[in-house]
């Protein structure tokens, strides 16, 4: 049996523990409270003007304006043609460039030039990508393919990097010791024991590139988002209500397909 | 240059197994793990090391088997003067079982097995996945041969304990190895179901010939199993002699640690 008295004051640890969960929240409501004050979001009249304003452009989207549908359609496939060709161009830099980053394989010096680069890549946002490529390769998809392969490396190299280095070490030194070199051991041992965890991650960034992809277009770099640019500019919202739509379509399509990938093939381990 | 040939390949009856001189290793500066350790193994034996835990006895099995550097000594494997590099000439005829096993719980038996081949085969075919037709007959061969025929397209984390001890022989095997260092790979199976894979492993050594250089703690497997018994403590060695006509009363206090746990099974 314990003693009454340190049960007791377990309970005091535990009520403590739940006063400073609570004031932590109650700080967090304040700090939210205090910032959205600042943007006016509890001036009167802004937000129920907005709300009417929101209505008008809601109304205004319907009914959607099909006829633009041929156009809008072969804007959509550039877009997932964009989104795929960006992720598996970033997959096949990432995953070799995760492996130079893992310092169970790699001397320090290149883990860390790596690493370096990898960050530098993740601080930018695709969107800015998307206006460096323009800059660099023109107008069109090849612009935003690249700054989607670019923006999927920033994640992808550090995610894989992480993964492969948590592969035992006592497997690599094992098979090591049998007499594979680097490339066997990349092969036999970190790929078979972080498949799963890495074609996971690849298509989360496969979701994700797909609603990031769509935007792209609204600096040129290729696909839909021109076209939301050029119905937003002209007012044309009703043709604007197609194009959100026929994203909405992809984006529920492709989590769908993901989810049933997930299912059958990333499962039994 | 001539005179590392001349030592390469001296006459192997005459060169032992393993000829330790004076090694002295650390993990970090100054924090010795292995003394000054002095070890030879004839060819053809089995040798057990045992020794309270943290003595260094996996440490000394992973330099023996070329994956650890070490600073002082020096260490001769099979004939070969071993450098503390990661890519030492004896990997092709030494294999190394860890404690637990190092087995790619992802690839089936056969791949695990095929992976001792590695060695004979640098070209791009295996690292695509394409083993030499021969390769892949032998290593059905092993695991048939130690009773895991009907594994072989079973995937490592679904077998048992003693099944993955026995992948692990076949892998070992599947190298040709002249010595085996196994480091007390027996130790999460049952006294029973170990004595029978060390039962098999001996089979196999004698059989062919090998040396067998293994940490071991349970006490009646040694006496079964040994030629020679060696003790490690604090890092150096403090006893070896023939399994036979050991005193295993005064034994005892050779293995025994400061605090009086022993690292040693059935006392
Ligand atoms: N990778 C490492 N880095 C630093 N120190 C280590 C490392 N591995 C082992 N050591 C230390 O070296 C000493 C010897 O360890 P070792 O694993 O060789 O002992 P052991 O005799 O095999 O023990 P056990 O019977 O418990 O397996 C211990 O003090 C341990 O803490
Ligand atoms: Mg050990």
């Amino acid at each position: 049996m314990a003693e009454p008295g340190s049960l007791a004051g377990k309970g005091r640890d535990v009520n403590l523990r739940r006063w400073q969960g609570l004031s932590g929240a109650l700080a967090l409501l304040a700090a939210l409270g205090w910032v959205l004050g600042r943007m006016g979001f509890f001036e009167p009249g802004r937000l129920t003007g907005g709300l009417v304003n929101f209505g008008r452009f809601a109304a205004e989207l319907f009914p959607p304006d099909l006829s633009v549908l041929p156009v809008v359609l072969g804007a959509l496939i550039e877009t997932v043609e964009m989104a795929f060709a960006g992720t598996f161009l970033g997959f096949l830099l990432s995953f070799p460039l995760g492996v130079l980053g893992t310092r169970t394989l790699f001397p320090r010096p290149v883990v860390l030039a790596v690493r370096l680069v990898v960050a530098v890549t993740r601080t930018v946002p695709s969107l800015l990508w998307a206006v460096i490529m323009v800059i660099v390769v023109g107008l069109g998809p090849l612009a935003g393919t690249l700054a989607l392969a670019v923006y999927t490396v920033g994640y992808l190299a550090k995610l894989y990097a992480e993964i492969l280095e948590g592969v035992d070490p006592e497997v690599i030194e094992a098979v090591r010791g049998l007499g594979a070199r680097r490339h066997h051991l990349v092969r036999y041992v970190l790929w078979p024991e972080s498949a799963n965890t890495v074609l996971s991650q690849l298509l989360f960034m496969l979701e994700y590139n797909i609603r990031s992809s769509t935007v792209l277009g609204l600096v040129g770099a290729g696909g839909i988002g021109f076209y939301m640019q050029v119905y937003i500019s002209t007012l044309a919202y009703s043709r604007l209500a197609t194009v959100l739509l026929a994203v909405l379509v992809v984006v529920v399509v492709m989590d769908v397909l993901s989810a049933w990938a997930r299912r059958h093939y990333l499962l039994d381990t | 240059m001539g005179i590392r040939q001349v030592a390469n390949t001296e006459a192997p009856a005459l060169t032992a197994a393993v000829d330790v001189r004076d090694l002295w290793m650390a993990y970090r500066p100054d924090e010795w793990v292995l003394k000054g350790v002095n070890l030879r193994v004839p060819k053809g034996q089995l040798w057990v090391v045992m020794g309270p835990s943290g003595a260094g006895k996996t440490t000394l099995m992973k330099v023996l088997a070329g994956l650890l550097p070490f600073q002082r000594g020096t260490v001769e494997v099979m004939g070969f003067r071993l450098r503390g590099d990661l890519t030492p000439p004896s990997r092709r005829v030494v294999g190394y079982i860890p404690q637990q096993l190092g087995l790619v719980r992802g690839l089936t038996a056969l791949e695990n097995v095929l992976l001792g081949s590695l060695a004979r085969h640098g070209g791009l075919g295996p690292t695509l996945g394409f083993f030499p037709r021969s390769e892949v007959t032998r290593a059905r061969e092993y695991l048939e041969m130690l009773g895991l025929g009907d594994k072989a397209e079973t995937r490592v984390f679904q077998l048992s304990g003693g099944e993955r001890q026995r992948v692990a022989i076949a892998r070992t095997l599947m190298q040709d190895p002249k010595l085996i260092l196994a480091d007390e790979f027996v130790s999460d199976l049952d006294l029973p179901r170990a004595a029978r894979i060390l039962e098999t492993i001996r089979g196999l050594v004698r059989e062919r010939g090998l040396t067998l250089v293994m940490n071991l703690h349970e006490i009646q497997l040694v006496q079964e199993l040994a030629d020679h018994v060696v003790v490690l403590k604090d890092g150096k060695i403090v006893y070896h002699g023939p399994a036979g006509t050991l005193e295993w009363s005064s034994f005892r206090a050779l293995v025994e640690a400061e605090d009086g746990r022993t690292g040693v099974a059935g006392w």
